[in-house]
């Protein structure tokens, strides 16, 4: 018989390089080129992009951080050199994500502190690098300038790009040639109009990484996963406003009743669990960047992405 | 191609003589154009109408009902590749796998977990679904006796799984008036496999390489007279499988490779990434999955990432609205008023929890859409608000007049205020924070 399917696709998603290597003027060891895909997730027969990329998240304040992981990890959480550099050589991520929560107190206005934490985590490991900007829209333009000059030459990854909010990231960003993260409220249609907004303001498209934002699995998931779906597939009939990578993080999953309210003794496999069910799927749904908080979800999900990227991982029963 | 409501009518008889149940032919043609009803039903079409109508009415993948009674359960009959094109319509079972080498006890302690273990979520009662048992001992009569230590426990849905047909024949005088799913046929034994299928009337999986194989496999075990086939792709990887499983979804609801039509089957246990292997099978078309028993997490996380896909896109989930307690809110607790989707309720109801502040939760009716979208539709507005607080009392519960509004609702506040009389305080929008809020805001 012989089949053949056919999607008709006629688009790709474009390319995003993150990380600069000596030979691009940055200090990384390595540097990504995701994207590129042509096709559904994991269907590519020779796919260049090295995604699902995982992230391991961290932060310079971990009063903000979930308890689960200031047990899991102990000390190392109040040191932010070694918590990164863990990220890198203990754990295995493929990169690390720096939470800025210094910046969430009251008239916070230590900027050359922030500096200093970017400063660290770029010492610490020579993985590329996601930053994490404040929450508080009014310290936007001189958070992401510090992050943006201290990282020059590096090709960040720097986040949050907002529909209300994205004049300060983007600055920094052109003017140090990084790149930065769109998010929008789970919304195929929001997520155009942002990444139209950046283009209009001179961010390049392969300077752009799309989070349609995750909602955790139990909460919203669902709705997250389809828009993932739906801008993936947009992107693949030629909608080039969509046709970015894309992030995904679930930043509520180790706050959820199910994780909170486990047993002590198996709350960590709880949240792992959760972590890593909600990361594959959002990269079977077309994520080239998944970020866990638990240590131990990197190793799980390595295993699996092996698997999926390059078929090995036999499943012969008999 | 699927023929239109109207094309098919043409070649209805228009006798209205409601034999097929419906009142009319025309309702009749409506419902074969959605796939719901069987061109079987109607006395008067003759055979080649009957061909022509029967390749394109019919669903594009068969519906397969494993078990008997409150336990059983259906699966095929999916019209789409992605849940945001309609809905994904029938839940993949999950059914726990226990080997005849394994001894008694253990096996029927996992029978008895299925049987029981539940866990409730959004006012769903989520389960397990079933039992397969595994021929490892190679023998005839320590199957039958697994399979009957199993059937004295529970009125479960089964897998058995022997390429012994010997075997399953000795474990069907146990089970087999309850329509436990056979595994498997393949190309070298299919003719006995489905003697014994077809005595018993049970569902019979096939198992093939490719998918060529799989479609002639499926038409020869048609042509022995079994209609309630399930495919096993053998995937040699999970990638394997994704490519596989998601070419058949597209060549069957096309119609490309009617022979394909059947639901798919997949062992989740191979490999070693179980737990891999349960998210890519739920999310990429699976409708009968076996694993190990999973320890507690995976369980949690199995059937939450399943009850989620297979959440209706269409329809937004919704609480009823009334007035919740966290705690045990004294008369000088703070009231937040918020929206009826149930994902906004459960996660403030998560974050004000973990305040350990006692706190009343106003849920007003906007039809389960969130804060933002019901602000920008006017579902969410001050009469709405002001008749809610009427309605649920809260004038009774509280000493004081102030309430506390979502983020996303600031507009309205001036609004509130006039038409209910009460204090309106702007809350965060993102319900995270809503623990410095109450700390800080609140306190004061």
């Amino acid at each position: 018989m012989g089949f053949n399917v056919h999607f008709d696709w006629t688009g790709s998603i474009g390319e995003v390089i993150l990380g600069a290597t000596k030979s691009d003027g940055g200090s990384r060891r390595v540097s990504y080129r995701i994207g590129g895909g042509t096709t559904l997730p994991f269907l590519d027969k020779n796919p260049s992009s090295p995604a699902p990329l995982i992230a391991f998240e961290i932060c310079d304040n971990p009063v903000f951080w979930s308890p689960i992981i200031r047990n899991y990890c102990g000390e190392l959480v109040n040191n932010l050199q070694e918590w990164a550099k863990a990220g890198d050589a203990t754990y295995g991520a493929d990169m690390i994500r720096l939470y800025l929560t210094s910046t969430r107190q009251r008239n916070f206005s230590d900027f050359p502190a922030v500096g200093k934490a970017v400063e660290t985590a770029l010492s610490a490991t020579s993985l590329p690098l996601i930053i994490e900007g404040s929450n508080d829209p009014k310290i936007d333009s001189d958070i992401f300038q510090k992050c943006g000059e201290v990282g020059q030459g590096e090709r960040l990854l720097l986040g949050t790009a907002e529909a209300s909010r994205y004049r300060s990231i983007a600055a920094a960003a052109l003017a140090y040639n990084h790149a930065l993260i769109a998010q929008s409220p789970i919304d195929v249609n929001l997520a155009k109009q942002l990444n139209i907004l950046l283009r209009e303001i001179g961010i390049q498209r392969d300077h752009v990484v799309i989070d349609p934002y995750t909602g955790t699995l139990g909460y919203g998931f669902e709705y997250s996963y389809s828009a993932m779906e739906r801008i993936r597939f947009s992107a693949l009939k030629g909608d080039t406003d969509l046709a970015m990578p894309m992030i995904s993080s679930a930043p509520d999953t180790l706050t959820i009743k199910e994780v909170r309210e486990a047993d002590l003794d198996g709350q960590d496999d709880m949240a792992v669990k959760w972590e890593f069910y909600t990361s594959l799927a959002a990269a079977v749904a077309g994520a080239e960047i998944v970020c866990v908080r638990h240590p131990k979800t990197i190793g799980m999900l390595k295993l699996a992405f092996a698997s999926l990227k390059t078929g090995t991982g036999s499943m012969e029963v008999t | 191609m699927a023929l239109k409501a109207l094309d098919i009518y043409k070649l209805l008889p228009k006798k209205n003589c409601k034999e097929c149940g419906d009142p009319t032919c025309l309702t009749f043609a409506m419902k074969l154009a959605g796939g719901k009803a069987d061109v079987d039903l109607c006395p008067y079409l003759d055979d080649t109408s009957k061909t022509v109508l029967g390749a394109t009415t019919r669903p594009p993948i068969r519906l397969v009902r494993i078990g008997v009674g409150e336990r059983s359960f259906a699966v095929g009959e999916e019209f789409v590749l992605y849940r945001h094109e309609k809905t994904f319509y029938h839940p993949p079972g999950i059914l726990f796998k226990v080997s005849d080498a394994q001894i008694p006890d253990e096996i029927a302690s996992v029978t008895k977990r299925v049987r029981d273990e539940s866990f409730i979520r959004v006012g769903a009662d989520l389960r397990f679904n079933g039992i397969a048992i595994e021929n490892t001992s190679n023998s005839a009569d320590t199957f039958a006796k697994s399979v009957e230590t199993v059937e004295k426990m529970a009125d479960l849905p089964l897998v058995l799984i022997s390429s012994s047909a010997d075997a399953l024949t000795a474990a069907l005088a146990h089970c087999g008036t309850y329509r436990p799913l056979i595994h498997a046929a393949t190309n070298k034994n299919f003719k006995g496999m489905c003697a014994v299928a077809k005595q018993h009337g049970c569902p019979l999986v096939i198992k093939a390489r490719h998918l060529d194989e799989l479609g002639q496999l499926a038409k020869d075990c048609t042509a022995e007279g079994v209609q309630d086939l399930v495919m096993d792709l053998s995937p040699a990887s999970l990638r394997d499988f994704i490519s596989l499983s998601t070419e058949i979804r597209q060549l069957a609801i096309t119609r490309t490779a009617p022979d394909l039509g059947y639901p798919v089957y997949f062992d989740a246990t191979a490999g070693g990434m179980q737990d891999a292997g349960i998210v890519i099978g739920i999310l990429k078309y699976a409708s009968v999955i076996v694993t190990n028993p999973l320890l507690p997490s995976s369980a949690k996380a199995a059937l939450t990432l399943r009850q989620n896909v297979y959440t209706d896109p269409q329809k937004p989930i919704q609480m009823n609205p009334g007035l919740y307690r966290v705690g045990t809110p004294g008369k000088d607790a703070p009231v937040l008023m918020t929206v009826n989707f149930s994902l906004t309720f459960f996660t403030l109801e998560g974050y004000l929890e973990s305040t350990r502040i006692p706190c009343f939760m106003l849920i007003v009716d906007t039809e389960g859409l969130s804060v933002l979208t019901a602000v920008a539709a006017g579902k969410l507005n001050e009469i709405l608000v002001r008749d809610s607080l009427i309605k649920f009392g809260v004038e009774s519960e509280v000493s004081h007049r102030s309430l506390i509004i979502p983020g996303y609702a600031a507009p309205l506040s001036g609004r509130i205020e006039e038409a209910t009389g009460w204090k309106v305080l702007v809350g965060p929008r993102d319900a995270a924070e809503i623990g410095e809020f109450l700390n800080e805001e609140w306190k004061k």
